[in-house]
């Protein structure tokens, strides 16, 4: 199964003298503690580099196959159903379904067809021992799985370096490390369209909910990870929780769609569908089974 | 200040080229100075609906690739003197087209103090086509009453709002306007045409004309007299209304209702 994940990964940020004010604007939540006063001596050398954590949506391919072609096969057909919505986006195996942690180079041939297939792995998920072994024999960075607190996941080491800045007149070597905890659920605010998106167009709103305050034409496509709404007539398709997420739910003023679908689970219209055509609709999941009702 | 028009439709045959030269001359007609380019390099056309096919000497590739000056290819009018035609190759393809060529162009015809430029976009959306409408101020997409063209212009008009000059500024927008074409009210009173209410409701636009289907069109074509010279026709007056409304003039829509058919025609036939 594909399914993403957020990871909410420490915010580290670090300055060259001890800041007084760290506690009080690390419970601020966002800060920049970069805008410290660096002397003209070393002003030019502290922007050499900044090292920021942030969180990052990632998906998490999880392999019950250990057949390279099958695989290959199954994430190039995921892929080809929306190609937009995997182009360049990372993506972290998950070995953990498997019986045994397979060898480093079942796993090599397992990353060659995944990347074959037009996904970019860039890691494994962090799980049993054997994985951090199997990390290391083929080089990759673990990546701690969410909702995973009980287990000490490890950290990516890249996560455990903070910068140090030279400190010069300031007595203070120790860097600071700011740790601003981002919630999982911390989405951003729902993406929203008020134009037509017409044939041929594609929106996504990626994370988040979609909000189109127009037409969505024959042809045209709007996909979100979260809810789609549209304010207009539904002409086109309209593809919601397009990572998974079973809990999104399609709203239309106007329901005259080609095609809806809700984590996967689509219907097409080929013809009109008396009680639904023209009328507000909303879509959701109720189980496996996609449910189409007018809003009344 | 000189404002380029494109006259775009994705679809081909629904009458950009036709709609383009009767265009240009109502344009010029009401005192604007205008050129005109004809954007489809291959397959040239509109110089013969201009009637000025045997005054080509220089076209529009020529200058783009320093063969020859604007002067030199730009094709006076006969009919009249602030009118002037830049036509397209006949031996070359689409891909002797490039952006800067294409600027350099335009602004060479801005800076000759044209009121408006129109560029009569080729069929499609490969280059030909997006080189017409990508440094355009305003467009008019050309529609007939029917599923496939009123599909093709829907793709077109996305493609004015994101494949743009102005659009990927994001300064300002393109405007759009729509003309319907080859409009038949019998055939949509019979229920086999779409209606205004019909293209209009599905794109989310208002037409700026609608251009009743009419024999006058194609004679004008081959005579190489555009239809709006054609006075008397219905299709003429019905483009000089579409440009007045282009220039901010408020005309009510004609030929839009099918004729009722009195009792005499009714019964020796009409």
């Amino acid at each position: 199964m594909l399914r993403a994940v957020s990871r909410p990964a420490p915010d580290v940020r670090a300055r060259k003298s001890p800041p007084p004010a760290a506690t009080a604007e690390a419970s601020a939540a966002s800060i920049d503690l970069f805008e410290s006063k660096p002397s003209a001596a070393n002003a030019a050398s502290a922007r050499v580099a900044e090292l920021r954590f942030g969180q990052v949506g990632i998906a998490q391919l999880k392999l019950h196959s250990l057949d390279p072609a099958l695989v290959y096969a199954d994430v190039e057909a995921r892929v080809r159903a929306a190609p937009q919505l995997f182009e360049g986006a990372p993506l972290v195996l998950d070995l953990s379904a498997l019986d045994a942690v397979p060898a480093a180079a079942a796993v090599r041939a397992l990353i060659d067809a995944v990347h074959g297939a037009g996904l970019h792995p860039v890691g494994l998920a962090a799980g049993e021992e054997g994985v951090v072994a199997l990390a290391r024999a083929l080089d990759l960075p673990l990546f701690a799985k969410l909702r995973a607190e009980r287990e000490p996941a490890p950290v990516p080491e890249a996560a455990a370096v903070p910068v140090t800045v030279a400190a010069d007149a300031d007595p203070a070597p120790e860097p600071v490390v700011v740790e601003v905890p981002v919630p999982a659920e911390a989405r951003p605010v729902g993406q929203h369209h008020a134009d037509p998106v017409r044939s041929g167009q594609r929106l996504y709103a990626r994370g988040t909910d979609l909000t189109v305050a127009a037409v969505v034409g024959h042809g045209a496509e709007v996909i979100a990870d979260g809810s789609i709404h549209i304010y207009g007539v539904l002409r086109g398709r309209a593809l919601a929780g397009a990572r998974g997420d079973a809990s999104a739910r399609i709203y239309c003023q106007n329901f005259q769609a080609e095609l809806v679908a809700i984590a996967g689970q689509y219907r097409v219209f080929e013809e009109p569908v008396a009680d639904l055509h023209g009328k507000p609709v909303q879509a959701w999941l109720e189980g496996d089974k996609l449910r189409l009702a007018p809003l009344s | 200040m000189t404002e380029i028009i494109v006259v775009t439709s994705g679809k081909g045959g629904v009458g950009k080229t036709t709609s383009s030269a009767s265009i240009a001359m109502g344009l010029a007609r009401r005192g604007k100075r205008v050129a005109v380019i004809d954007f489809d390099v291959g397959l040239r056309n509109l110089d013969l609906i201009m009637g000025c096919e045997r005054r080509v000497v220089y076209d529009f590739v020529n200058v783009i690739q320093g063969e020859a000056t604007l002067k030199q290819a730009l094709i006076k009018d006969k009919r009249f003197d602030n009118l002037h035609v830049l036509a397209a190759s006949q031996t070359r393809d689409k891909d002797a087209l490039t952006k800067e060529g294409v600027e350099r162009v335009l602004n060479e015809l801005k800076e000759m103090a044209f009121d408006i430029i129109l560029c009569d976009s080729p069929a499609g959306i490969e280059k030909g086509a997006f080189l017409a409408m990508y440094f355009a101020d305003r467009a008019i997409v050309v529609v007939n009453p029917e599923v496939s063209s009123v599909r093709d212009s829907d793709r077109i008009l996305g493609l004015l709002a994101s494949k743009t000059r102005h659009a990927e500024s994001g300064e300002k927008r393109v405007a759009q306007h729509l003309l319907l074409t080859r409009y038949n009210p019998e055939r949509v009173e019979r229920g086999d045409m779409m209606s205004i209410a019909d293209v209009q409701e599905i794109l989310g636009l208002e037409v700026l004309g609608v251009i009743p289907e009419s024999e006058s069109v194609l004679a004008g074509s081959n005579a190489g007299n555009p239809v709006i010279l054609d006075t008397a026709s219905n299709a003429g007056q019905a483009y000089d209304d579409a440009v007045a409304r282009l220039l901010g003039e408020s005309v009510p829509m004609r030929f839009t209702e099918a004729q009722k058919k009195g009792f005499l025609t009714r019964l020796f036939g009409g």
